[in-house]
């Protein structure tokens, strides 16, 4: 596969960029909003490059751990940092017990940008190092396959809407 | 009773999708999630030979979607919508996460700004 699906995510916060930019980087902040609707913990957060963020969410009594390793850290503009989508407790990379062909590794983005006195949240995500199976299972998910058999949620709505209209149908 | 199963034990998202982006196995879909039925049922509304049914029926099977009952000599298929159901969980819950935790930030944001105004109007 020569193109690397690309996951982006914009949107325009109503905050001044430095206060984006903090609430990014403070990490007794970013854990108050980190993760939808789970308990973060930030064991480590080291803004630097070659630094560490270790963090752990909380759900239905599970645990999940991911490690980022920042590459670039550009005040209040920019951050570039590796995400581990799943490690073990001791932080060491594990597979995903959930999707294996998830993607172990993934170049993230964060691009703030003054928008008036708003900002601009641009996140974007690409697999790194990724065999092909990865690439294939991260560009179903986005759903942002050009080629091919286009979004898996297509599908997958189509499916569903099929399966509720024969369960009502009885 | 015994099913016999290609399934992988962990929900594959890979096998479900490429299981699912084929016209004739979202058709045996729809058609087993009215009720079981053999492979001469399925493949009669399709104009396809049964092995060529079995190949889908197959793909379905390792996807963990369908199972088949050994018991019986006809072995139905049956719809096994959880796994489905798993997947879909899974990648709304992945597509949900920047959204909602945006979403929280805004929320975030909003305190700070309060308590900020907060100090200056104490200054």
């Amino acid at each position: 596969m020569s193109e690397l699906p690309e996951y982006v995510f914009d949107r325009v916060f109503d905050a001044p960029r430095e206060m984006v930019w903090r609430a990014w980087t403070d990490p007794n902040i970013l854990q108050r909003w980190y993760g939808p609707g789970v308990e973060t913990t930030i064991h480590k957060f080291d803004l630097k490059p070659g630094g560490m963020w270790l963090n752990e969410m909380k759900w239905g009594g599970n645990s999940n751990y991911q490690k980022v390793v920042f590459k670039e850290v550009t005040q209040p503009s920019k951050l570039v940092w590796h995400h581990y989508s799943s490690t073990d407790a001791d932080w060491n990379n594990a597979p995903n017990p959930n999707m294996p062909d998830w993607p172990a590794l993934l170049l993230t983005t964060v691009t703030l940008e003054e928008v008036g006195d708003k900002t601009n949240v641009r996140l974007s995500q690409v697999p790194m190092d990724a065999p092909d199976a990865e690439i294939t299972c991260f560009a179903a998910a986005m759903g942002n396959m050009s080629k091919g058999w286009g979004s898996g949620y297509a599908i997958l709505d189509e499916i569903f809407a099929e399966l509720q209209a024969a369960q009502g149908g009885k | 009773m015994e099913q016999i199963s290609y399934t992988n034990p962990q929900s594959d998202l890979n096998a479900i999708f490429a299981a699912l982006a084929d016209p004739t196995r979202r058709a045996i879909l729809s058609r087993l999630a009215q009720g079981q039925a053999s492979v001469n049922e399925i493949a009669s509304p399709f104009k396809m030979s049964q092995p060529a049914v079995s190949r889908h029926l197959k793909v379905l099977e390792r996807a963990g979607l369908i199972e088949r009952d050994v018991d019986q000599q006809r072995r139905p298929a049956k719809l096994k919508a959880e796994k489905m159901a798993m997947a879909v969980d899974w990648l709304t819950d992945f597509k949900a996460f920047w959204g909602k935790s945006f979403d929280q930030l805004d929320d975030v944001l909003a305190s700070m700004k309060q308590a900020q105004m907060k100090e200056t109007n104490n200054e």
